[in-house]
């Protein structure tokens, strides 16, 4: 965003505006501590999490190399521990940093997955119903009041359950990945679909979406190539906090047993998992993982909060 | 006590708690408040063959023998009992023994018992061997088999002479009395009267079941001084562990394994565990997998696997060992059978057997219904791991679990058992026979081993009346089965109870987790 | 009015037909019921008997329509695993997921108002910036995850930590890590019969200590959210001219604050709340789960573990109706407090 485009290219106002938004960002980044320490940590987790085969010292997921009678060994700095296993080990014996790593990487890849689902969802709903109006805008408004109104984590934890029901217990850990992508995605597009249709009818009015239609450009073109850039803003706003969501309603599913197996853990799973075993003194194998993810979910919303300030765009309320 | 601290207790305890409940009748009298994980479904002790509803008939009923520590047989309703041909045995009954409602024991009702019995469609196949009871005389019956059958001293463990003439007739509804209905509201479910030494006072599904000390009952000599007992059923683990630290409840069962140490630790409580009959195991499918009828690779599984890690890091040594289906004390246990864990005898079997390289296969477990079962399974994959075998492991509900178990749906399935019989035939009729639908022989064979010897050596056991000469073939099969690796045993599951100091739980409770609460003494405080 | 009303029953309805509808056609891959009544050792034959006397063999149309019939009538059946109407299993759990929730909520309102209106007056003040800090840490934070925590540090104590103890500052810093422990963690110990199924935690000093931290963990996941609602809105009308004209006219701050200010902070207050008080139900589950608390959310995924379909079916429609009458009390509030709002313009 950085490459200057020709000014024949483009008009000079959009360029000169977008031009003005960069450096701001820039600049107030540059004044701000916190959003710098929060990005810092976030692109350190997400490096260690891709980076895992590499960094992590052993694979969870291969189980030659799990030895059950080094199960529940504590983190390095306990009386008991395993020079060989820094953070400690879980129940089964696996070494709880190489897991912790590979867990990260599966939420990770859920929110982002669940993000992208719940935005397309979203975005193409809130296109229509803000452009369309009438009976579309109608139905999908009502089909995204009802469901707010019974809360995204209820309705992720039902569509879960009834996903768990239709597949069986055995695909749905097969597929446990796109399918909690799906649920998450399901559950949650209406926050974008509102803040979409927003943005849509206070375009909507504006001149240069006349002109478009007096040209006589399709309504879908309208919709993607017009409207769709002048809603960039609060969409980008609501996806950072949206990703902070996703990753505690998968780590919540899977700590109620509709979600990620522990064979292949996520976090969520791997505190469900340690749970067990907090009462005979094994603290770690829930806490530490534990830790990771409110750290995760806690940079993203800080990173999100300051995005909020800086681009300041028009979110739905309530 | 716990009334003593509400705020309110004064207000409200007056207006609502009843007589019962109020702290100085409860000091009049010795009350046992115990918290089990479920309640009994019913107090029809015919609708359903479990756990629950067996502990429910030794406290309000008497079985005509039962089970001591040491797996004897301890005369009960019956006193004496002769074998009068290879097909009859004749049982004396003891006498002056009066039911909850006042009606008089008698040979009738053993009889009305058992025909009841085998209607049940839970007990109905374990009463199949008896082909008739007949009254001989008011206190003497006779029961009949079709084929000399040596188990019947072990059948009349599960004969809980019920009221006969308590349940004849029609309920208000014009329904029969004697009807048994699952999962409905029959007159047997909501009303009870048996010779045990606790009647029922009251009972709230799923909330509480109260019982008072039959003043009338039979056995003088018993040492039990409870006057009363309320059971609370609590499903949850940590519940039910917290409420007998902070002393809401005296006595509870079972107790989690994460939660042994906690309660060795506590001063006012105790723990008392024993190694359990119920065996937990692996089968290996010779259908779905063809490496598996070679019996070279059966065994080298066998020893991949590491019995006593599993016993003591994922169990915390709630669990014994096992390498055979016959815990100790059963007629079919071989001592000298014991877990064979050797990986480099393995790897050197799997590579006579061609499989060097190893293979891949399906497991499946439960997920909710043994100690740690997804554990254990996760575990036994990755002891597999290391000869080269790739598991791809799923674990399920146990209310999904079982509709596959029936499919086979899996290469290794877990399946835990307990003879319902206490003998080691059970283990061999339900698990390693040959499959037959028709008979129902090997209903639980998930590994499709079949050996028609073992089944013919079985079936003569079940026809030899010298029980010595018995245990020696029952022996023989449970060595040819380990020999032969049919299925990968790994261990039995312990049992485990704990209680407050003062209640001497210890000398009632048994193998087969019936505690015989009439027997127990709880010390004056 | 009474329009709007008849449209929120209409709702209510389709909602809960469209539950009732998915909960039937899925209940063949919940796992066999029959499992749970019988022993192992029962042959098949029998157990095909008892599917046939149950119904489970019918056709879906002929089972959903004989349940609808019946569910009319507000007879949901019996629970296969309690053996009685899942109407009385839900309202005997129902005690304790209301109890927990109205915990909650006080614990809610008791906190986010004062600290809400401070951090709104005094927005510079390190409190306030404290405040701030620690609710977004708050949001972040998997309820969960607070309510394992909170067993740590408040049931079970911490006795480790990484100080040397021979210094005085090691010594002053372990004092202040390590807990005792010994708060009730699990269920809700001897709650005080009231009258009926109703039995109470909050007539006891031994049944509040039991519903301290599972309040604590629930209040967790909204306090942070309602305070910084609080905060924004009283922003708003702290900027708002009436404000000002109140400050020119010379009335006392604190009468301006807490009269005007946070009457009219109250009213989007009230209607976001409402909607997320009636959420606060979903995150029962999470908690109960937690703190095996004797409520609906644990008895809910206890019926999924052990397939009891009728029961599933009775919890998600009754949730639907707590949900539907929540919302529909909100917005009967909401348009008495400000009669400007037209009900039944309103999109539901």
């Amino acid at each position: 965003m950085t490459i200057p485009t020709s000014p024949l290219e483009r008009s000079p106002t959009t360029s000169r505006r977008e031009r003005l938004r960069d450096s701001y960002l820039l600049y107030s980044f540059l004044r701000d501590p916190i959003a710098q320490l929060s990005l810092l940590v976030f692109i350190v987790l997400v490096a260690a999490a891709v980076l895992a085969p590499w960094l992590a010292p052993m694979n969870p997921y291969d189980l030659a190399q799990i030895d059950i009678l080094a199960s529940e060994l504590p983190p390095l700095w306990i009386d008991g521990s395993d020079p060989a296993y820094l953070m400690g080990t879980d129940a089964q014996g696996r070494d709880l940093l190489s897991t912790i790593l590979y867990g990260a990487r599966v939420s990770l890849i859920i929110g982002f997955g669940a993000v992208a689902m719940q935005a397309a969802l979203g975005v193409c709903f809130g296109l229509l119903a803000g452009y369309l109006g009438g009976r579309v805008d109608a139905f999908l408004m009502r089909l995204a009041d009802i469901q707010l109104s019974f809360s995204t984590l209820m309705v992720a934890i039902v569509v879960g359950a009834l996903f768990k029901a239709i597949f069986g217990g055995a695909t749905y850990s097969a597929y446990a990945v796109p399918l909690l992508v799906l649920i998450i995605g399901l559950a949650e597009w209406p926050q974008y679909a509102r803040t979409v249709r927003a943005s849509v009818l206070a375009e909507k009015g504006k001149e240069y979406v006349d002109a478009a239609r007096v040209m006589g450009l399709s309504s879908r073109r309208i919709m993607f190539r017009h409207i769709l850039p002048n809603t960039l803003s609060p969409i980008f706003v609501i996806s950072t906090v949206q990703v902070a969501n996703a990753i505690i309603s998968e780590a919540a599913l899977s700590f109620l047993g509709l979600g990620m197996p522990e064979t292949q853990p996520s976090l969520g799973s791997l505190i469900k998992s340690g749970f067990d075993y907090i009462q005979s003194g094994s603290w770690w194998i829930t806490l530490i993982p534990g830790l990771v993810l409110v750290v995760l979910v806690l940079v993203i919303n800080l990173l999100g909060d300051w995005l909020r300030d800086v681009l300041n765009p028009r979110l739905y309320k309530g | 006590m716990t009334l003593n601290k509400t705020l309110l207790a004064s207000v409200i305890g007056a207006a609502m708690t009843t007589a019962a409940l109020s702290p100085a009748a409860a000091q009049a009298e010795t009350t046992l408040r115990m918290a089990y994980d479920a309640d009994p479904v019913s107090l029809d002790i015919h609708e359903q063959l479990s756990g629950g509803i067996l502990q429910l008939s030794h406290m309000t009923f008497d079985p005509l023998v039962r089970w001591t520590r040491d797996l004897e047989f301890e005369p009960r309703l019956a006193t004496d009992w002769e074998q009068v041909d290879p097909t009859t045995m004749r049982m004396t009954l003891r006498e002056g023994v009066e039911f909850h409602s006042g009606n008089a024991f008698t040979a009738e009702d053993v009889v009305w018992t058992v025909e009841r019995l085998k209607r049940s469609p839970d007990f109905k196949a374990i009463f199949e061997p008896i082909a008739e009871v007949t009254a001989v005389d008011a206190h003497t019956v006779e029961f009949t088999t079709a084929k000399p059958y040596p188990l019947l001293p072990n059948l009349a463990t599960y004969i809980f002479p019920m009221d006969s003439a308590f349940y004849s007739g029609n309920d208000a509804d014009g329904d029969p009395k004697d009807e048994i209905v699952k999962n409905g509201n029959s007159y047997a479910s909501r009303h009870l009267s048996g010779t045990g030494p606790y009647e029922v006072t009251d009972r709230r599904q799923g909330v509480r079941i109260a019982f008072e000390r039959n003043d009338a009952y039979w056995d003088e000599s018993s040492p039990g001084n409870v006057d009363r007992i309320v059971m609370t059923p609590i499903s949850e683990n940590a519940t039910r562990v917290a409420a007998l630290l902070s002393g809401d409840v005296d006595f509870i069962a079972p107790v989690p394994p994460n939660d042994l140490a906690r309660i060795r630790a506590d001063e006012d409580a105790k723990l008392v565990t024993m190694s359990g009959t119920r065996i937990i195991l692996f089968h290996m499918n010779q259908e779905r997998v063809e490496a598996f009828q070679d019996p070279r690779v059966r065994q080298a599984f066998a020893y991949a696997i590491n019995q006593q890690g599993i016993a003591d890091r994922l169990m915390k040594g709630f669990a014994t060992p096992a390498a055979q289906f016959s815990p100790q004390g059963y007629a079919g246990h071989v001592d000298s059978l014991a877990p064979r864990h050797d990986l480099e005898k393995a790897k050197q079997l799997m590579a006579e057997a061609g499989y060097e390289d190893g293979f891949e296969i399906t497991m499946m477990a439960p997920n909710n219904r043994y100690v740690n079962d997804a554990k254990i399974a996760q575990a036994v994959a990755a002891m597999l791991a290391r000869i080269n075998v790739s598991v791809d492991l799923k674990t399920l509900p146990k209310a999904q679990y079982w509709g596959e178990y029936d499919d086979r749906a899996a290469d290794m399935m877990m399946i835990g058992w307990h003879a319902d019989t206490e003998d080691s035939a059970n283990f061999h009729e339900y698990l390693t026979a040959c499959p037959d639908a028709d008979s129902g022989a090997g209903q639980y064979n998930a590994g499709n081993y079949c050996n028609p010897e073992l089944d013919q050596l079985v079936a003569e056991a079940n026809l030899e009346v010298d029980l010595a000469k018995r245990a020696e073939m029952l022996q023989q099969v449970e060595q040819a089965l380990y020999d032969d690796a049919a299925f990968i045993p790994l261990h039995w599951q312990d049992l485990a109870w704990a209680a407050t100091d003062n209640a001497d739980i210890a000398p009632v409770l048994n193998v087969m987790n019936f505690p015989y609460l009439g027997d127990l003494v709880i010390a004056e405080e | 009015m009474i329009a709007f009303l008849i449209k929120r029953l209409f709702h209510a309805l389709l909602v809960m037909f469209v539950i009732s509808v998915i909960a039937f056609a899925i209940q063949d891959n919940l796992g066999d019921p029959i499992q749970q009544m019988v022993g192992q050792s029962v042959p098949e034959s029998e157990r095909e008997a008892l599917r046939e006397e149950l119904g489970l063999n019918d056709p879906f149309a002929v089972q959903y329509l004989r349940f609808a019939a019946n569910a009319v009538q507000f007879d949901f059946g019996y629970s296969y695993v309690f053996n009685e109407p899942t109407t009385e299993v839900i309202l005997r759990h129902l005690p304790a997921t209301l109890e927990l929730v109205a915990a909650s909520t006080l614990l809610i309102i008791a906190l986010s108002i004062p600290i809400g209106v401070y951090s709104a007056i005094k927005p510079r003040a390190w409190l306030s910036r404290l405040f701030m800090g620690v609710s977004i840490i708050g949001i972040s934070i998997p309820v969960f995850l607070t309510a394992i925590v909170l067993i740590q540090l408040f049931a079970i104590g911490v006795s480790w930590s990484p100080f040397p103890g021979d210094t005085g500052w090691g010594a002053w810093l372990n004092d202040l890590l390590t807990t005792d422990g010994g708060m009730p963690a699990y269920g809700r110990g001897n709650p005080v019969p009231v009258f009926g199924t109703w039995e109470t935690n909050f007539a006891s000093l031994e049944g509040l200590t039991y519903l301290v931290l599972p309040a604590i963990s629930l209040a967790s996941i909204m306090l942070p959210l309602f305070i910084r609602l609080i905060r924004a809105e009283m922003l708003e009308v702290l900027q708002s001219d009436y404000v000002k004209f109140a400050r020119a006219k010379g009335l006392s701050p604190r009468r301006i604050y807490f009269l005007h200010a946070l009457k009219n902070t109250m009213l989007p207050v009230i209607t976001v709340g409402g909607v997320q008080i009636g959420t606060l139900v979903a995150y029962t589950i999470l908690t109960e789960t937690v703190f095996q608390w004797p409520g609906m959310g644990l008895m809910f995924l206890d019926a999924i573990e052990r397939s009891d379909i009728p029961l599933i079916v009775t919890y998600l429609m009754i949730v639907g109706l707590i949900f539907v009458i929540t919302n529909t009390l909100v917005d009967l509030i909401y348009g008495l407090v400000n009669p400007t709002v037209k009900l039944t313009g309103k999109p539901a």
